[in-house]
């Protein structure tokens, strides 16, 4: 299997005066390439770290982290890395630079010290990816959080990364702003192959994922497709989180001795699974 | 919309004025200026502000806006007058009461130093209205990258760097005021009554937050950085690449021309 | 009496400018003692613009607001009191601490409000222990306490005026669902304890499907509809066409309902499907077609 991320027995700890918060413990995991990934936790849980550690912005205490076969200790990987694996952050007003949309964006491709043409083309390219490119000469304080979100996103695809990782993309967007996020990272993925690494609290997100993690207190309590986390409404409950309704009316009726489906997130699969019980009555 | 500084005075417009290279625009404001404090006669500063006015037209940027920064510096223009009539003692005598005399000289030199301050003022607008501070900072980086010759290259690139971030959150940041106040003053906080100190104290509610959500987003804004892979100046390549067209050689000739006539009529007269 | 009346309120942004804007266009409604009202609505809708007049931070350009039959602005220099009778937690409000300790956060409303010393520390500790800071944050920065327990600092901060009135402005933004639950909870003890009525902007239908007694929906700055969660979502349709979703299990019920099985198309929470979907199994009897 060819992975793009490899975590081995990695800790990391907070230290700051006396106190020190060991916030990852241990951790082992591996991230296909090509793959959607989501990481499901509550606040708290150490998701926030993995992600500031998977992009080399945070180092180990112990442990490994492998990118692309490359350790995120090596200083000489270090911009490397970067320009592997983006990053997108919770607040969109605080990663955009520039003044002027498509500035923003050709922002990393500058840095790589790519000629003007090419910046260009990519950025242009990068900015139709995330259907932002009627956009390219606002100024971005005057767009809405879902897009600036996409700029954002646009700035890591013009790098032309093996793979981005979002940090609670969506936890301060509206409805619109999450879904038009979620739907542009969903469509990165499958049209560009690009490997996504998202980390959330909402569970409708994670709906299309090809695998969840759900993470409590530093460690990995659940990890596998989304019908079988989902199934497990018992543990995601107990770290915290919460199952869309669809889910928990299932599960419910389960519980009462009806023979329903585990692990039913979309509103469809719903009314199926209703609509058969209801038959078989 | 009356907030919105970080396009400062740009007012958005298609004008052959506008399209002007940045780092031309600059250079030619820098000669402009010069060549002002060059003209000797009335001749010669009038071909200048002729030039000016028909520059200031082709602008498309509305007059009004010309008149707004004039107005901001009105009472220098006065003052300069009256200085200078009052100083200047030569010609005929017109007006004479106690120690106040005022002679054609006097006029005469009155009006040549506010034309040239005026003058001065509209040329200098018309860069600010015409450009973007985005592409002004960019002129400047530009046109002071020379200077990485004597090793002060990094410092440059720095400098254009903080004025860009600070161009690109100073709108985010009044937002950010706004609503803090907001809050503050549903919190039953009294900012607009009391005495000067009581008004100081006042404010430490506002600042406070606002500092340290800068400080947070600071550090945003610096992990987001280093992940596009921004580890300075060196190597950093521009998208824009600045090109002189037909235009801006078109431009300059014809200020060449509007400067050659000056020193023509300095001569002449 | 109502405790608050909206009456023909009117909001213009920019009047008289190129900019003119109509930001609220003659909402009138009437809000009473006790209840929980959850305001919907789509980003630009209104509803922010809305609940920034019942307390005076905006003026109508027309129409009034009464509280207890009395117009709020009938004495302008006296504006200032009446925030402390209606209050309002804004979005993400941990971003308005300031003080040294968490105790002088909570303190700073009732501070303002003119109070004594020995009333301040009472309603304080009251305020905190309600919303569950324990008394040992109480003495720490409120910059070192966890996300969710500023949040709650913050809102402390104004129930500790005791507001009759009191508004929050997406209350539960950015918290995780465990978070999000106990602050819905503390709202409604705040209600249950003082009677006041509350106002909920929200996003989250579930949230407001789970909370609120009544329903404002805001489109396009005029007033959609206010009525009871059930009779709100009855009409999903028609709200999903001005672009707000409808709580999952609404969905999923319109759907059955309209394929034919009988069950209501009212139905916004997971008991109340169970309650409604349980006697067709036990009967056996559907009207599947």
């Amino acid at each position: 299997m060819d992975n793009i991320i490899e975590i081995s027995d990695l800790t990391f700890e907070y230290t700051d005066n006396d106190n020190s918060e060991t916030v990852l413990n241990g951790l082992n995991l591996s991230v296909e390439r090509g793959s959607f990934t989501v990481i499901l936790g509550h606040n708290g849980s150490g998701k926030s770290t993995l992600a500031k550690l998977v992009t080399g912005l945070l180092k180990p205490a112990s442990g490994e982290i492998m990118v692309d076969g490359m350790s995120t200790l090596s200083e000489e990987h270090e911009n490397e890395i970067h320009r592997r694996v983006g990053l997108v952050f919770q607040n969109p007003d605080n990663q955009i630079v520039a003044t002027i949309v498509e500035e923003d964006v050709a922002f990393g491709p500058e840095n790589l010290g790519i000629e003007p043409a090419e910046i260009r083309k990519r950025v242009d390219d990068a900015l139709k990816a995330v259907d932002m490119y009627d956009y390219r000469e606002h100024a971005p304080h005057k767009l809405s959080g879902g897009q600036k979100q996409r700029i954002a996103i646009a700035g890591i695809i013009a790098m032309e990364p093996e793979c981005i990782v979002l940090d609670e993309p969506t936890a301060m967007l509206d409805p619109r702003g999450r879904k038009e996020v979620i739907d542009t990272i969903y469509r990165l993925n499958k049209e560009k192959g690009i490997t996504i690494l998202l980390i959330t609290h909402y569970m409708e997100e994670a709906e299309n994922a090809d695998r969840i993690i759900v993470m409590d207190k530093g460690e990995i309590v659940a990890d596998g497709a989304p019908k079988e986390v989902f199934a497990d409404v018992k543990t995601i409950k107990s770290v915290g989180l919460d199952v869309p309704q669809t889910t928990e009316l299932l599960y419910l009726l389960k519980q009462n001795g009806i023979d329903a489906k585990d692990g039913i997130i979309s509103i469809s699969e719903c009314e199926k699974e209703l609509k058969r019980i209801l038959s078989e009555v | 919309m009356v907030r919105d500084v970080t396009f400062g005075q740009y007012f958005p417009a298609k004008s052959i004025i506008h399209k002007i290279d940045p780092r031309l625009k600059l250079l030619l404001l820098i000669s402009f200026i010069v060549f002002i404090f060059v003209c000797g006669n009335a001749f010669s500063l009038a071909l200048m502000g002729a030039f000016t006015v028909a520059l200031v037209v082709m602008s498309r940027v509305p007059i009004r806006l010309f008149l707004k920064s004039i107005k901001a510096i009105i009472i220098v223009i006065i003052l300069t007058s009256i200085l200078n009539a009052l100083y200047v003692d030569t010609g005929r005598v017109v007006f004479e009461v106690w120690i106040i005399k005022i002679t054609t000289g006097g006029i005469a030199r009155a009006a040549f130093m506010s034309s040239r301050i005026l003058i001065l003022i509209l040329a200098s607008s018309l860069l600010t209205y015409t450009t973007t501070p985005t592409a002004l900072t960019d002129a400047i980086e530009r046109l002071l990258k020379p200077l990485r010759f004597i090793g002060l290259g990094e410092a440059v690139h720095v400098m254009a760097m903080m004025i860009t971030i600070a161009l690109r959150f100073i709108p985010t940041l009044i937002e950010e005021t706004d609503k803090i106040m907001s809050a503050q003053k549903a919190r039953g906080a009294d900012m607009d009554s009391g005495s000067l100190l009581h008004r100081v104290k006042a404010l430490i509610p506002i600042l406070i937050p606002l500092l340290i959500s800068s400080v947070r987003r600071a550090y945003d804004l610096a992990d987001a950085m280093e992940c596009r892979c921004y580890t300075g100046g060196a190597g950093r390549k521009r998208m824009k690449q600045l090109h002189l067209v037909a235009h801006d050689y078109v431009s300059l000739l014809v200020c060449i021309i509007c400067f050659a006539g000056v020193i023509g009529l300095n001569i002449l007269f | 009496m109502s405790m608050l009346t909206v009456e023909n309120l009117t909001h213009i942004y920019g009047e008289h400018t190129p900019f003119e804007k109509s930001a609220v266009h003659d909402i009138s409604f009437q809000a009473e003692k006790g209840e929980i009202i959850g305001v919907i609505g789509h980003t630009g809708s209104g509803k922010s613009t809305l609940v920034q007049h019942f307390n005076g931070l905006l003026k109508p350009n027309s129409g009034r607001i009464l509280l207890d039959g009395e117009d709020i602005w009938a004495n302008p220099k006296e504006i200032r009191k009446i925030r402390f009778k209606i209050g309002l937690v804004f979005q993400y409000p941990e971003y308005q601490l300031f003080e040294d300790t968490v105790f002088e956060d909570i303190a700073f409303g009732p501070k303002n409000m003119g109070l004594d010393e020995a009333e301040i520390k009472e309603r304080v500790l009251k305020t905190a222990k309600m919303l569950g800071i324990r008394d040992e944050l109480l003495e720490k920065s409120p910059f070192d306490l966890s996300g969710g327990e500023k949040r709650r600092v913050a809102i402390a901060g104004v129930m500790a005026m005791m507001p009759k009135v009191i508004v929050f402005d997406e209350p539960t933004a950015g918290l995780d669902p465990a978070g999000r639950d106990l602050v819905l909870e503390k709202i409604k003890e705040y209600r249950d304890l003082t009677g006041a009525l509350v106002f909920i902007v929200s996003h989250s239908m579930e949230d407001m499907a789970k909370t609120a007694d009544r329903l404002l929906v805001m489109n396009k700055g005029e007033l959609f509809m206010f009525d009871k969660p059930e009779n709100v979502f009855k009409e999903s349709r028609v709200l999903e066409e001005i672009g707000l979703s409808v709580p999952q299990i609404t969905r999923v019920f319109c759907r059955l309902h309209d394929s034919g099985i009988n069950v209501p198309d009212d139905i916004y929470t997971v008991e109340s499907a169970i309650a409604a979907i349980s006697p067709l199994l036990k009967k056996g009897g559907t009207a599947n077609g």
